[in-house]
């Protein structure tokens, strides 16, 4: 927080010739990093889950299923295809993985499809001897390129792939003539492929919610301690001035009541007006979390008051928030003007959610042009500038529409 | 005529206020700033509403601050106005919410403590004739006005308040505009006739709007239906 406005300050120790102010801002608008926090966590967190799925469905199908199927290449009933159909899920596979990696995974469904006619092909190719050997690789590998396959989704679509991969299986069982034994085995195999897929699925899933929901907590705790720091820290703020505001108006009053001020001296006068104007722009302040660009403007008048301008300041509306550059070329000629200001200024903020407005109405006077931008109007991207002179007031005008 | 408030004050006798205030001082500064007006007279003073009216039955304009003894009377402003009774209320309470309540619940004119003698004398003329008066502030607080149901104000008639509200001078204005003072001030004063129709009726409400037709400042159409807005931005120069 600037010293200028914690300390209350004496006009004989202001600065000479304030033009512009650089005020720190209290709050800024809702970045939108701040906003995508909670959604960056679960990225991160999901991102994790991905690869931990790719190796699992690749290092399985490399590390397991092949050694068993060359080995067992011999006994199938029509080896080519089992060969075959583990070289494409292979490639499939291994190019799903690097899609789903870089965020931008295969299709789904038709992936899906793919896998269930290689399951489908090969249980019809392993022939009955390897039905239930490692060699007849879809059991163990399948269910984790159907995790692949439709990772992001709801755990039904999981579950229906599985189905009908253990309908593929059961099929398959049944025509080779089953006896109790195959059945039982049957019912271990299914119950093996369902359980570790759905379990790293649905897992998955659950830790990202965990991890999107503790990082909107985190963040939503975090705004709530910066809102409250801003508020106590404007509270302090307008203690600060209404101590400043009640010994200068204690000390006129005081004078005044004691008869060492004479009502018609115009320093008087002045002194009433400057200590009226600042209880006033305090009555004023209704705002708990001040808005950047209502601090920048508070600032400049209270750089120009303690240079002994009375000045009003009256706000209409809170500010939509505004990027840093809109807010600058609101304020900044304004602030310029004001800085030559005598006798008195005021200084007017009206805001909708589509247009702000703020002008600093000052008496004309003979002599130069102000320190802002010469007279007429001025389009500066989306702020407007406008300023003129009539011989009564000088009228300087900045407007912003969305 | 007398015992009828909201009949529009006529012929050469001064207009009776009374001023409601709970601030001795602040009344006394405002009977002396009345009494620079000839055809102003103070008929009553005291801090509570019912007590003052006893003792001016017949005052034309009640000068009622806002804020009496820790409380907001917006419901005296209320019940004063659906009487008739002609309230231009005053107060330093100036944040927009609070003026346009009170145009809500019927006061005749908004007047900010600060904004002077001028204004004052002139709200209250006004308001005795039933003619708008809208002070600076209370542009303010119109143009900025947020709430969706607000009256529809033409493009012409929100630059008028928002410059009035801005500089406090109408020749500035209309040299900003490029018209004649006169049509700054019925922009200004059209935009006030539209808020007699926000919030609940009252019958200062209807004795503005109709002060306002017979002066030919609105067309009843205008202020019965919103939509042909546009087409009817034309003030007599």
């Amino acid at each position: 927080m600037s010293a200028d406005l914690n300390t209350p300050a004496h006009p004989t120790d202001a600065p000479e010739a304030p033009n512009r102010t650089s005020v720190p801002t209290p709050r800024e608008p809702d970045s939108p990093a701040t906003l995508a926090a909670p959604a960056a966590v679960a990225h991160a967190s999901d991102r994790g889950a991905r690869i931990a799925a790719v190796a699992i469905a690749l290092a399985w199908h490399v590390a397991i299923a092949l050694p068993a199927v060359l080995s067992a290449r011999a006994e199938f009933a029509a080896p080519a295809v089992v060969l075959g159909a583990w070289i494409l899920v292979a490639v499939t596979g291994a190019v799903a993985g690097v899609r789903l990696l870089q965020g931008s995974p295969l299709p789904p469904w038709p992936l899906a499809g793919l896998l269930l006619v290689v399951d489908a092909a090969v249980f019809a190719a392993a022939g009955e001897r390897q039905l239930f050997t490692a060699a007849n690789w879809v059991w163990g590998t399948l269910g984790w390129f159907f995790v692949l396959a439709v990772w992001g989704r709801r755990v039904v679509g999981l579950i229906a792939l599985l189905s009908t991969h253990a309908l593929i299986a059961l099929v398959a069982v049944l025509v080779h003539g089953p006896d109790p034994a195959d059945v039982a085995r049957y019912v271990m195999y299914v119950y093996g492929t369902f359980s570790l897929p759905v379990a790293v699925f649905v897992g998955s899933t659950v830790i990202v919610g965990l991890a999107r929901e503790r990082a909107a907590v985190s963040v939503a705790g975090h705004a709530m301690a910066a809102e409250r720091d801003a508020a106590e820290r404007g509270l302090r703020e307008r203690r600060d001035r209404l101590a400043l505001v009640s010994s200068a108006a204690g000390r006129v009053l005081g004078d005044l009541a004691g008869g060492q001020a004479d009502p018609d001296d115009p320093e008087v006068q002045r002194r009433c007006m400057l200590a009226a104007a600042r209880l006033r722009r305090l009555i004023a302040e209704s705002d708990d979390v001040p808005d950047p660009l209502l601090h920048e403007l508070r600032a400049a008048a209270d750089l120009a008051e303690r240079n002994g301008l009375p000045i009003d300041l009256v706000t209409i509306g809170t500010p939509p928030p505004l990027p840093v550059e809109v807010r600058r070329r609101l304020a900044d000629p304004l602030t310029g003007t004001l800085a030559d200001a005598r006798e008195w200024a005021r200084l007017t903020v009206v805001s909708g959610p589509d247009e702000v407005v703020v002008s600093l109405v000052t008496p004309d006077r003979e002599g130069p042009e102000s320190t802002g931008p010469p007279p007429g109007e001025h389009d500066d991207g989306p702020v407007q500038y406008l300023y003129e002179r009539d011989g009564n007031i000088r009228w300087a005008q900045t407007r912003w529409r969305r | 005529m007398g015992a009828d408030p909201v009949a529009a004050v006529t012929g050469d006798r001064p207009v009776g206020v009374a001023i409601v205030d709970d601030h001795p001082v602040v009344v006394e500064g405002v009977r002396a700033w009345l009494a620079t007006e000839p055809r102003l007279t103070v008929l009553a003073t005291g801090d509570d509403p019912d007590a003052v009216l006893r003792a001016a039955p017949h005052a034309d304009v009640i000068l009622l601050d806002l804020r009496l003894h820790g409380r907001m009377a917006l419901d005296k402003l209320a019940e004063l106005s659906a009487a008739g009774r002609r309230v231009v209320v005053y107060s330093e309470h100036t944040d927009p919410q609070t003026m346009l309540a009170a145009l809500d619940a019927g006061a005749v004119a908004f007047l900010a403590k600060h904004e002077g003698r001028e204004h004052c004398v002139e709200t209250v003329l006004a308001a005795a004739s039933d003619r708008p008066y809208v002070p600076p502030a209370l542009a303010g607080a119109m143009v900025g006005d947020p709430r969706p149901d607000r009256p529809m104000l033409s493009d012409k008639e929100r630059e008028a308040l928002l410059l009035w509200f801005q500089s406090m001078s109408k020749a500035s204005v209309a040299r900003r505009m490029q018209i004649s003072e006169h049509t700054v001030k019925q922009y200004v004063d059209r935009a006030r006739i539209k808020y007699t129709r926000a919030g609940r009726p009252a019958a200062t409400k209807a004795a503005l709007l109709a002060r306002a037709i017979e002066d030919g400042l609105v067309r009843p159409e205008e202020i019965g239906i919103y939509r042909s807005q546009a087409t009817h931005d034309r003030p007599t120069p």
